[in-house]
């Protein structure tokens, strides 16, 4: 079996394992135990071969080549794999470019001055922005600039303009090899509408085709909806400065009302945090018996906090359930995304309220408090008021919190990453020509149940701190990494001689926190920007990427935009592709000669570190800089 | 004699064997309406999964001969179609003892509740051999919904001589190749039970502490 009775086999985490443990114990069924339950997982939806597009099937290919090969329709293993990849992107892209969109409304509102709890924090980030999409904040106040700007924005998402303002960014040769290709995105909304019609019976039936327009999807995303939703938080909610925090289930506290924040979006968190310190409720706490009001943040709602307020995290995707089994836990506010369904049953046998938030994203068992950004704050009081209630509940004798938090820093934007190096990207770049940085690695991307529960985020850091290549980390392997100490500035001494010089001479640790996975168009601008400052393509520099843990459609949409930006990228898990072989020889090969990156997959940490450094000292050769040899490289890693 | 057999490397785990044979012991055996039949209508067949991902084996009743739960049936429920070469379960006299669950070398009997003719009880369910459809010239309906050929119906032999040819050409070219005996798998299979064999070292490394 795949799937495991020991709970070692399952998380390197200590505090995951112990609360694994308890769930068996209780009898209480967690995403493990339904991993297992549904083994063997169909092996032509595996292998992307399935197709129920349209009612002439239910189809299938099979994938040994005696049975059917074609559907009903005709589509053969690669048009069906091709079509199941679009739609994938589209739906990851959809998810994050709504995200942009929900902020992009707030803030037009908050423009319009309809909100409450919301501020214009960063009017240097604005006036920036604003200059940069062609509005002229000369004499013009903070909320007259958000309303244009908010108007430009919201005409990226339908067809208004026809291309989008954030591609600015870029270096001008990957403008050009995007407008050859045909690749350069149109809309945020379009590409996504555009995709379901393709993959639509009878429309797009050339494989090559759709995988070029599924590049354009993600990359409307990357340089698009997430990159709205980015900034414009940035805007709203303070652009991230370098902050300590802690990580662990330790993080909760079994004197305080806890109550975590689950989910993406920060437009309801971050008025959650400000009701949290209202003195009535913290009366209302006191009255209740406890000491004060404890939030905490889970996955990217918590990464959104972390990041600008230190808000400390009790773990990331796979911590979700195991965080309710602490029965510590006096309410789960969720917002969207990745929030599992089965919360809500876990929550069941305890006191915790599960609260959702989003009327988009509903909870069978949940209780529903509807967001309205006009009453922000209001809402934001009824909700800490309900998990101070909860706190009632909550049996002491079923508290079971494992011990111990670990220490790390978040907040490292592009804005705090080039002011750390004294506002100019040329110290990274002297650094890297110098070869005490050998390159950066970006390790994003979520957990899944099919491998150790961060295991492949941590041990891939390690390896590449180790060998003085800088790691970015965004979503779930930030938390995994700063669960594992890698994210403190004494962390350094993990790293090898030259890369820790650096991070010594900055107080920065060796893998840096840059947000949320809508944040990863943090990594995106700075790649841009160190082209731009080296006068070449984003595909030449000496970086990579890494998902070694994904299981999400909305990695397989980033996965797409940063290739598709040129930057080599490493899945840990397998995508449904590899039942057309044709599919899988454009992606891992054909790909580099396209767009000058590709994707590889390698569930093997250590494999992929090899791969990720050989790949590092290619680029390196590439740009004339000192490049280590292969053989010495295995010797090193052995 | 006729059989269905069984390769194991064709299977992908889909599990469509499972839903045709629960159709075909319903009484309606119609897919949208038997799902919704009291008693619900069970599988006869069983697809497990193997130790990696991405492999799984579709398990069914053999038809041994000498058959161990006829040998151990106190009630005679258990007997043999000399005329198809099946081993038939009758549940009117079955009285749900489980002994030839217990000796079956496969554990490919169930109890489940049946209501085909009989007042409705729990009695002994596994596979018939589809031997209706076989007298009517079909093939029994997991080989039907079988799109691989990881179950196939035929002459025992034949079916036994075509996969030695299959496993001859391998060992042929192992010998020369110094490569694995097992026979070539598409690239498409091979990849994704490469990933699936890899992700299980990674989860027993784990336990081994090599992080």
């Amino acid at each position: 079996m795949a799937t495991t009775d020991n709970t070692r086999q399952l998380s390197i985490n200590n505090d995951a394992r112990a609360m694994i443990m308890r769930a068996r114990e209780e009898g209480i069924e967690t995403v493990w135990d339904r991993l297992a339950a549904q083994q063997p997982q169909c092996g032509y939806c595996a292998l992307g071969v399935s197709c129920r597009n349209c009612a002439m099937g239910p189809c299938r290919v099979d994938p040994f080549g005696e049975g059917p090969q074609k559907g009903v329709c005709g589509a053969d293993a690669d048009i069906i794999v091709a079509r199941n990849l679009g739609r994938t992107i589209a739906a990851g892209a959809s998810a994050h470019s709504d995200h942009g969109r929900d902020i992009l409304e707030v803030f037009a509102e908050l423009a319009a001055g309809e909100t409450t709890g919301y501020e214009l924090r960063d009017e240097t980030k604005l006036r920036n922005l604003a200059e940069e999409w062609g509005i002229d904040p000369e004499g013009k106040e903070p909320r007259e600039i958000a309303r244009e700007l908010a108007t430009s924005m919201m005409e990226e998402f339908g067809i208004v303009k026809g291309r989008l303002s954030f591609a600015d960014r870029l270096p001008e040769q990957r403008t050009k090899l995007w407008n050859d290709l045909g690749i350069t995105p149109r809309g945020i909304d379009r590409e996504n509408v555009e995709m379901l019609h393709r993959t639509h019976m009878g429309v797009d039936n050339d494989y090559v085709n759709t995988l070029l327009h599924g590049l354009r999807t993600s990359l409307s995303d990357g340089w698009g909806g997430s990159m709205v939703a980015t900034e414009l938080s940035d805007v709203m909610f303070g652009t991230p400065m370098p902050v300590r925090s802690k990580v662990n289930l330790g993080a909760l506290r079994p004197e305080c009302v806890n109550i975590a924040l689950h989910g993406h979006n920060p437009l309801l968190s971050d008025v959650i945090m400000q009701a949290a310190e209202d003195p009535e409720l913290v009366a209302l706490a006191h009255e209740y018996g406890a000491e004060s009001i404890n939030l905490v943040g889970l996955c990217c709602t918590g990464n959104e906090l972390q990041m600008r307020k230190g808000l400390p995290m009790v773990g990331n995707h796979l911590m979700q359930e195991l965080v309710l089994l602490t029965g510590a836990l006096d309410a789960m506010v969720v917002d969207y995304q990745c929030i599992m369904p089965s919360v809500t049953d876990v929550a069941k046998c305890f006191h915790t309220v599960v609260i959702s938030t989003a009327d988009k994203a509903k909870f069978t068992g949940a209780t529903h408090v509807s967001f309205d950004p006009h009453r922000g704050l209001e809402i934001g009081k009824q909700i800490v008021r309900m998990g101070v209630e909860a706190y009632d509940n909550r049996n002491p004798e079923r508290v079971r919190i494992p011990e111990g938090t670990v220490e790390m820093m978040a907040g490292f934007s592009v804005e705090a990453i080039l002011g750390a190096l004294g506002g100019t990207p040329e110290p990274l770049v002297e650094a890297i020509k110098a070869g005490k940085i050998r390159g950066a690695v970006a390790i994003v991307g979520c957990n899944n149940p099919k491998v150790p529960q961060d295991f492949g985020h941590v041990t891939l850091a390690k390896r590449m701190i180790e060998n003085d290549i800088l790691v970015l980390v965004t979503g779930c392997s930030a938390v995994a990494n700063g669960k594992a100490g890698l994210m403190l500035p004494e962390a350094a001494e993990m790293a090898g001689p030259g890369l820790r010089e650096i991070c010594q001479a900055l107080g920065i640790p060796p893998v840096l926190h840059m947000g949320s996975c809508v944040d990863n168009t943090r990594i995106l601008v700075l790649a841009a920007a160190l082209a731009r400052f080296l006068g070449v393509d984003i595909s030449q520099l000496p970086l990579a990427g890494a998902a070694p843990e994904w299981y999400s459609e909305k990695a397989v949409s980033i996965g797409a935009y940063v290739v598709a930006s040129g930057i080599e990228t490493v899945l840990g898990v397998q995508p449904a592709i590899f039942g057309s072989p044709n599919v899988v020889k454009l992606l891992a090969e054909g790909l580099d000669d396209v767009v000058g990156a590709k994707f590889a997959v390698e569930p093997d940490p250590e494999k992929a570190a090899l791969l990720i450094r050989r790949h590092i000292e290619a680029k390196r050769k590439g740009l004339g800089l000192s490049c280590l040899e292969p053989e010495e490289m295995t010797a090193q890693a052995a | 004699m006729k059989t269905v057999f069984v390769n194991p490397e064709r299977c992908v785990g889909c599990r469509q064997c499972e839903f045709a044979c629960a159709v075909e012991h319903s009484l309606s055996r119609d897919p949208t309406q038997a799902v919704f039949e009291i008693p619900t209508p069970r599988p006869r067949i069983h697809v497990s999964p193997g130790r990696a991902y991405a492999t799984s084996f579709p398990n069914k009743c053999r038809h041994c001969d000498p058959a161990p739960c006829e040998q151990v049936c106190p009630t005679g429920a258990i007997s043999r179609d000399a005329e198809h070469g099946l081993v038939l379960a009758d549940a009117r006299r079955c009285i749900t003892c489980a002994m030839c669950a217990m000796v079956c070398p496969f554990d490919v009997i169930t109890f489940h509740e049946l209501g085909d003719g009989i007042p409705v009880r729990v009695a002994a369910i596994k596979c018939d051999g589809c031997v209706e459809r076989v007298d009517a010239g079909r093939p029994p309906a997991c080989v039907e919904a079988c799109k691989t050929d990881a179950l196939v119906f035929g002459e025992l032999n034949e079916l036994i001589e075509a996969g030695r040819a299959r496993d001859t050409t391998a060992l042929l070219s192992a010998a020369a190749a110094a490569t694995s005996a097992a026979p070539a798998m598409p690239a498409s299979i091979a990849g994704w039970r490469a990933w699936g064999e890899a992700a299980v070292h990674l989860n027993e490394g784990v336990h081994h502490g090599h992080h």
